[in-house]
């Protein structure tokens, strides 16, 4: 017996040892290049960092990315000047584009049909107008001039506050040594990517509740702040106090949307304010093939490919103007 | 509680630990131990059921002691005989086909012209397993009938014989002479048994969620969308479905097999690579042995078997196979299949072909098969196949509309999922999964049989990479026999 538990622990570590170094082998595991908060109360990532983005079990989508020394995912630097015309993109994860190759990001693509701008991807994975906003004016000196800004947003998703706060701790959490050691473990990485690791946490969650449970004799319950569906006015109201917290020029801002998946009061909203947005949902309408990826639901080619066409248009049209 | 759930993976190693642990103790404790895991393990799907179990063990006990008493009284005996049927049969026919005979008795009415409307049908759940246990229960008082065994007077042995976890809700379908004898026996702990059970159970995973989880997307949308494809992927859908049921069954009674191993006891085997049978007969030598043994022993023997006329052994070698469908589930479909499948083997029986491959495995002595197997292997394979668009399809209707598609709409089209999975990942994981059970096909109980210890670890490596790179977490990992 005590022969058998030792063998099965031995090759339970050689197992884990192995299949390690076939996950770095084959890079099944996604790269997540380092966080941090510049002086501007701005959370991005640490410039000069690479590596590869991955979704799907077998790397189904295997992309490179490229952090800027501005900290954002993009090919080029962003140094905007007088003298050219510069587009900005601000946005999430649709915008920071880990699921695409960084050369070949919805920002070249508008590039390629207008040859004469210079897009800048201001993308943030899981980044709200709060923070967008907030970036558009902490960087004022940057955008000053920048000719568009185009704000990419998802009704249902980023307007639940009404003002950015930077999250100093979860930077300060993922610098700490285990979160620096599950960073390293890429079997770890690639398991969580895929929710295998999910069942590890819920009993580690179940059994440190239970730890707290037998500390606190019997106080279990922990107060759980109860999340509240925030309504269409809600939102609305949010960004009429993000407006007056950071501004909004628009003359050179216009919301990027889907107005399949925006409410109308907030249309409304904003032709009422004279805020310009600028709908793809009819050119995804028409696409004749999927525009998103399998593993996840952000953009593929195809469709980034529409949306850029779509921003094209809309930006030929305001050079003409 | 699901072989491959995270609850499974904590729950064993704790039974496993208390029971040698209690062993050392206490021997007999081991069996109490066992009655108790495995109610629990029940308990965990439904613990409102386990009143079934427990009342056809209660059934069976007393039944078999009285028919024992009785056995030279056979009036006596074939009535406690009969209470058993009648208990355990009646179990079943309530919870699985209470409500079928009903919808098929207004049916039928409806056909004859009675305007009769089903209301007497019934909610019922179906108890997981109940197909399985009340077999199992049922060949005890069966075998002490035909005095192939004495009755045991230990109820503790009986109880867990009738709940052991392993092999509690899918099989295999176990006899007494087998598991109940070692069940009776206090069990010694032997490294060589707990670790081949080990490797039983990775094989058994990645049989089901390499293999079978994997391939379900696509068979579920082939055979619910099987309007809009082409033949070919009607011929793929049904191929695949092939692979994902004998993945999902065999897989399920691999880790059966293994689990009963870390405890001391060996289960009979359920599946000897069917999908390598050369006929028909050979076929059933090696699919759900433990059922088909079931109803040869059970059914078909008793029904005079083949030492009557031709056309009487026919007659039962029917009477078996359409008792087997509907032993699958309470719908025609089923009893179609058993139908399709009698059809296949009575030729094979009047040819005197049902007998000759007993032995001997494809390739028996060489490396590779004939092409004379291999093309048999290919055409039992394609019959079997055929017939699994019956046991799929949710009723008679699309089953023939499928097999219509097939045959009317003869086109050559590349599938792709409307989610867009690789297939290529696919067709190559089928094909080494293939390559792989032909290299293992003589020994089923030892999938990682390599002399070396390297190849033996490499193979456990890539087993559970296997896992990982098919991993969904978005599919349903419930088992298909789970709902038989």
């Amino acid at each position: 017996m005590k022969k058998f538990i030792f063998k099965t622990v031995i090759y339970f570590g050689l197992i884990l040892m192995a299949l390690e170094l076939l996950v770095r082998a084959f890079h099944l595991h996604a790269d997540d290049p380092p966080k941090m908060i510049d002086e501007f109360g701005v959370e991005k990532r640490v410039p000069g960092s690479t590596g590869h983005y991955v979704k799907g079990n077998r790397r189904q989508n295997f992309t490179h990315f490229s952090i800027n020394n501005s900290g954002f995912n993009s090919y080029r630097q962003f140094n905007p000047s007088e003298s050219k015309y510069e587009v900005a993109l601000v946005g999430d994860s649709f915008i920071e584009g880990f699921h695409q190759n960084f050369d070949n990001s919805l920002g070249k693509k508008i590039e390629r049909l207008l040859p004469e701008l210079e897009v800048y991807e201001y993308g943030y994975t899981g980044s709200t107008m709060a923070y967008q906003m907030h970036l558009v004016n902490a960087y004022q000196e940057e955008f000053r001039n920048i000719d568009k800004i185009i704000l990419y947003m998802k009704f249902k998703n980023d307007f639940d506050t009404h003002e950015h706060e930077a999250n100093y701790e979860l930077i300060r959490t993922l610098n700490t040594l285990p979160f620096r050691i599950r960073k390293n473990c890429k079997l770890w990485v690639y398991g969580s990517n895929y929710g295998m690791t999910m069942p590890i946490k819920n009993i580690a969650s179940a059994i440190w509740k239970g730890f707290i449970f037998l500390r606190g004799k019997g106080n279990l319950e922990v107060a759980i702040p109860e999340m509240e569906a925030t309504s269409v006015t809600d939102r609305i109201e949010n960004f009429k106090k993000l407006i007056a917290t950071y501004g909004l020029d628009t003359q050179k801002t216009v919301l990027l949307l889907d107005s399949r998946v925006t409410d109308n009061q907030f249309l409304d909203f904003c032709k009422e304010n004279g805020i310009t947005y600028l709908d793809f949902s009819e050119a995804f309408q028409k696409a004749l093939d999927p525009v998103t990826l399998i593993y996840d639901m952000h953009w593929n080619d195809y469709g980034r490919e529409l949306l850029a066409e779509s921003i094209a248009d809309y930006l030929q049209r305001e050079i003409d103007r | 509680m699901l072989f491959n759930s995270v609850q499974f993976a904590l729950f064993l190693p704790i039974v496993f630990l208390g029971y040698w642990v209690v062993t050392k103790i206490n021997r007999k404790a081991q069996n109490f131990l066992l009655i108790v895991a495995s109610y629990i393990f029940y308990a965990w799907w439904d613990w409102r059921f386990l009143g079934l179990i427990a009342f056809s063990t209660g059934v069976d006990f007393v039944v078999g002691q009285r028919i024992y008493v009785h056995l030279d009284d056979r009036k006596k005996a074939k009535a406690w005989l009969l209470l058993s049927v009648v208990a355990n049969l009646g179990l079943l026919g309530f919870f699985k086909y209470y409500n079928f005979f009903v919808d098929s008795l207004v049916d039928s009415l409806q056909v004859l012209g009675y305007s009769v409307k089903s209301k007497y049908t019934l909610s019922i759940i179906l108890p997981v397993g109940i197909s399985f246990y009340t077999f199992q229960t049922l060949s005890y008082s069966f075998d002490i009938y035909y005095r192939r065994l004495k009755p045991t007077t230990n109820f503790v042995a009986f109880a867990a014989f009738v709940s052991f976890f392993p092999q509690l809700v899918a099989g295999p379908i176990e006899r007494a002479s087998n598991l109940l004898l070692q069940i009776e026996r206090p069990r010694k702990f032997q490294y060589t048994q707990a670790a081949d059970g080990l490797k039983l159970i990775l094989w058994g995973l990645f049989k089901k969620l390499v293999i079978a989880d994997s391939l379900a997307p696509m068979v579920d949308d082939i055979f619910a969308n099987y309007g809009t494809y082409p033949s070919s992927t009607l011929i793929l859908g049904v191929v695949m479905f092939s692979f994902q049921v004998y993945g999902d069954f065999s897989g399920y009674s691999d880790i059966a097999i293994g689990t009963a191993k870390l405890f001391g006891i060996e289960l009979m085997s359920n599946f000897r690579f069917p999908h390598f049978s050369r006929n028909v007969a050979e076929y059933w030598q090696r699919w759900h042995v433990s059922l088909s043994t079931w109803f040869r022993h059970y059914l078909y023997i008793p029904l005079g078997g083949s030492r009557v006329s031709k056309q009487r052994a026919v007659f039962n070698i029917l009477v078996v196979f359409l008792v087997s469908g509907l032993w699958h589930g309470s719908n025609w479909t089923f009893v179609f299949w058993g139908g399709f499948h009698a059809l296949l083997f009575i030729p094979v029986f009047l040819l005197k072909r049902n007998r000759i491959y007993m032995d001997s495995v494809i390739g028996q002595n060489t490396y590779l098969p004939s092409l004379k197997e291999t093309g048999q292997v290919l055409l039992t394979f394609g019959l079997v196949t055929f017939s699994r668009i019956f046991f799929r399809s949710p009723n008679l209707a699309d089953a023939f509309a499928y097999i219509r598609g097939i045959f009317t709409d003869f086109q050559m089209e590349w599938y792709t999922h409307p989610l867009g999975y690789r297939m290529v990942d696919y067709y190559i994981l089928m094909l080494l999964f293939v390559v792989y059970e032909y290299r293992i096909r003589k020994n089923e109980r030892s999938p990682f049989h390599f002399k070396s210890p390297f190849v033996r670890f490499v193979l456990y490596v890539l087993a559970i990479f296997g896992i990982l790179l098919f991993y969904d977490d978005g599919i349903n990992r419930s088992f298909i026999y789970f709902q038989f």
